[in-house]
């Protein structure tokens, strides 16, 4: 019985996906549990397994297509199996050639049971590694997801792991289909530059290495002493957020200094109570209650209009290894300081242990980066787009300060607005920020 | 060190505590002049007498309960079974007398109690005569279950079974009798109990056997190492108490494991070792254990029909590869 394969849903946000590349051929067999065709979302590239057994019939969006979820994709069945009722009954697909002659058949199959066909989702792009091995990656700081696994089922084992760590060079992306065409055809796929996404190296890029009749050469960059670092994976995602936000953005820069004294005893109160919170968690939450007072910082410019946002969720910049992940506070105007202290610390472990899930690190309104600890005494941060504004934190340092004409010594902190000059003006946007110094250094405001 | 076959090895132990103990003492069926089925008491009763190597009817149960009221009166009965499947006639002497009276009693009644007899495959006995029942026995508190796989384990268990005051189920196996080992001359050589030994050491997959299943283990090990794969193989020698720590080390060493067993495989205690290692050492683990037994069919009386049944040689080499990732 021929079934139709869909686009998988991958992730709570995910609405549409692009296929990159089929693994398989028409006319292919197909194994349940074998990679069939590899997509990419908004968030990652994923290699979808097949969800069962029989033959690959026919293809029906091709790579580069980008498709809602549960839409059709591909048909698998048995061999020379007729599937035209199916592909009928789904509606005109766009690469369907004998629709025409079939369309009598197609009228007598009912919509259920084309949804109950539907429903067979291929097995999820989820990374499964036996625990030996997920133990030894983390005894050698290796990323498990980043192992290819050669276990039952691509299950990653420890002989994966030794021999990731032993030989890292394998760390270039490329499919499964390619890494095999490059074996039968002994070349060095390290050498071959991907155009997949994330520069990941497809069969097509294999081949068309081949029929240039040369293994790539060498760059010279080796030879001056230069190593060439491939830009993809979190770097790339980075780069390219970015420099959308400065080149479509109209950023502008505001700065102000905090007395911080009275937070700083706040904190005080709190550890004295037992309660862990941090002078970051006092300026989200800070920040979130201004935010609620200046609906027009927590907004998105989009072509049709300002888009006002009745929650607050405040994402926070987070160093991990791979570069920078911003996990998100959802509600956080609803919550607690505690609250947000607790939920704080659980996201930014999660981060470094790289658990973090989609959800975790989408839907920001706003984002709050502190580069206190590295002793910076304040800086200009770039928009996480399509958010309107970021908040940049300094060091807490003693200063002296005039306090009634008189020279005292108070703990001082630097925040520093970026804000979306198309959403919010200079005047606002200096208010929001006196808001906020206001709260840090009255506290007692927040309740 | 002296060569003996397994048979001679429980005979000369038998014979050698009873030299020490005027309170050991068999019981069994034709055990006096024909010196049980397998030879274990044979000529004993010349030295021993008829008091001391008596045969019974057939009464399991009367054999049995009669074992646990003498052990109690401070006796040390070793009581012989034809068949230990026939264990079963006397499971309410055995399970809800031998193994609860020291308890019932606040500890003030002994039972230094020896149930031993043969049991397995080999013969082509038939379903009833063919049986590995040992698993049952793990399950009731209050009983030690002893399984000796060579005759050096045989003696040493035994020895200890017999000085144990608890009472001990001593599961010998058919197709072991005839096999020979060396085995210590001292006359204190004991075995402790919950002790498992590493027949074979090795690096890349635990298995684990008992019995008949060590040699078994053994000869499925000399095939792996022809295609690189160095096998540990484990047998624990008493499944009650059971030595989970050795097992435990082998498998954060090797990363896979294979329990194998003569008994059935559905709720056979290589269930409970791989639920224990998982429990023990899950983080360790490489690959899902395998666990191997006989089908869920009665042992056939057609002699391949019996070995078609139980684990072959070929299914411990197979799992082991497939634990170890191997084509």
């Amino acid at each position: 019985m021929a079934e139709i394969v869909i686009m998988p849903k991958q992730g709570l946000q995910m609405a549409e996906g692009t296929i990159m590349e089929w693994l398989v051929n028409e006319g292919e067999e197909v194994t349940e549990g074998s990679p069939l065709f590899e997509m990419e979302t908004d968030k990652l590239t994923i290699t979808i397994d097949a969800g069962s057994n029989g033959t690959l019939l026919k293809i029906l969006r091709g790579p580069g297509d980008v498709v809602p979820i549960t839409e059709p994709i591909a048909i698998i069945g048995e061999k020379g199996e007729d599937y035209s009722a199916l592909l009928n009954s789904m509606g005109a697909p766009p690469v369907a050639e004998n629709v025409e002659s079939e369309n009598e058949t197609a009228d007598e199959v009912t919509v259920e049971s084309i949804k109950a066909e539907a429903v067979k989702v291929p097995r999820t792009g989820k990374v499964f590694a036996s625990p030996r091995a997920k133990m030894l990656a983390e005894e050698k700081g290796i990323d498990y997801a980043d192992v290819d696994g050669s276990g039952p089922e691509g299950l990653i084992i420890e002989k994966d792991v030794l021999e990731y760590a032993a030989n890292p060079i394998q760390k270039t992306a490329a499919t499964p289909l390619a890494r095999k065409v490059a074996e039968l055809e002994n070349i060095d796929i390290n050498n071959i530059q991907g155009s997949g996404a994330r520069n990941k190296v497809l069969a097509e890029d294999v081949r068309a290495s081949l029929s240039a009749g040369q293994t790539p050469v060498q760059t010279d960059v080796t030879q001056l002493d230069e190593e060439l670092i491939p830009i993809k994976g979190m770097r790339k995602i980075v780069a390219e957020r970015m420099k959308t936000s400065l080149s479509e953005m109209a950023q502008a820069n505001h700065r102000i200094t905090v007395d911080m004294t009275n937070s700083v005893s706040l904190r005080e109160q709190f550890k004295a109570m037992g309660t862990k919170v941090s002078y970051n968690d006092i300026v989200l939450r800070c920040a979130a209650k201004a935010l609620t007072e200046f609906p027009m910082m927590n907004s998105s410019w989009t072509e049709k209009g300002i888009i006002l946002k009745k929650y607050v969720n405040i994402g926070m910049a987070v160093a991990i290894d791979q570069g920078l992940i911003v996990p998100v506070i959802k509600n956080i105007h609803l919550k607690s300081l505690d609250a947000i202290a607790k939920e704080s610390s659980e996201l930014a472990s999660k981060a470094k242990e790289n658990r973090l899930q989609p959800e975790d690190y989408t839907r920001g309104t706003f984002t709050v980066s502190n580069l206190g600890m590295f002793d910076i005494d304040g800086f200009t941060a770039i928009i996480n787009p399509p958010e309107a504004g970021i908040l940049a934190v300094g060091k807490l340092a003693k200063k002296p300060v005039v306090i009634n004409d008189e020279i005292v010594i108070r703990m001082m902190m630097q925040l520093s607005l970026t804000y979306d000059h198309r959403t919010v003006d200079g005047a606002p946007a200096a208010q929001f920020l006196k808001r906020i110094k206001e709260l840090l250094e009255n506290p007692m405001l927040l309740i | 060190m002296s060569k003996k076959t397994y048979a001679t090895a429980i005979r000369d132990v038998i014979a050698e505590e009873m030299r020490r103990d005027e309170n050991v003492f068999v019981m069994g069926e034709d055990i006096e002049i024909l010196g049980g089925i397998f030879g274990c008491t044979r000529d004993l009763y010349k030295e021993f007498g008829v008091d001391r190597i008596r045969n019974t009817p057939i009464s399991e149960a009367a054999m049995i309960g009669a074992g646990v009221g003498s052990a109690c009166a401070g006796m040390r009965p070793i009581v012989e079974l034809m068949y230990m499947d026939f264990t079963l006639v006397a499971a309410d002497q055995i399970i809800n007398q031998a193994a609860k009276t020291r308890y019932i009693f606040g500890g003030k009644a002994k039972i230094p109690l020896v149930i031993r007899g043969q049991q397995g495959i080999g013969r082509g006995n038939a379903a009833t005569h063919s049986q590995s029942l040992e698993t049952i026995f793990m399950h009731f508190p209050g009983i030690k279950v002893a399984c000796p796989s060579n005759a050096a384990d045989a003696a040493g268990l035994l020895r200890t079974a017999i000085r144990d005051d608890n009472p001990v189920m001593f599961f010998e196996h058919k197709a072991l009798y005839a096999s020979k080992f060396e085995v210590p001359d001292d006359p204190d050589f004991c075995v402790p109990f919950g002790k498992a030994d590493i027949k074979r050491a090795g690096k890349d997959v635990t298995i684990v056997g008992s019995l008949l299943y060590v040699s078994r283990a053994l000869e499925a090990a000399a095939e792996l190492e022809k295609i690189g794969i160095d096998a540990e193989v484990i047998d624990p020698r008493t499944l009650v108490p059971f030595d989970t720590q050795t097992i435990i080390e082998s498998v954060k060493k090797t990363g896979k494991l294979v329990v194998v067993h003569e008994a059935h495989k559905v709720a056979g205690w290589g269930a409970e070792v791989v639920s224990q290692v998982v429990e023990g050492a899950f983080k360790y683990l490489d690959a899902a254990p395998i666990h191997l037994g006989a089908k869920a069919c009665p042992l056939p009386f057609n002699i391949e029909l019996e070995n078609a049944v139980v684990p072959s040689v070929e299914q411990i080499v197979e799992a082991a590869k497939k634990v170890c990732n191997k084509k």
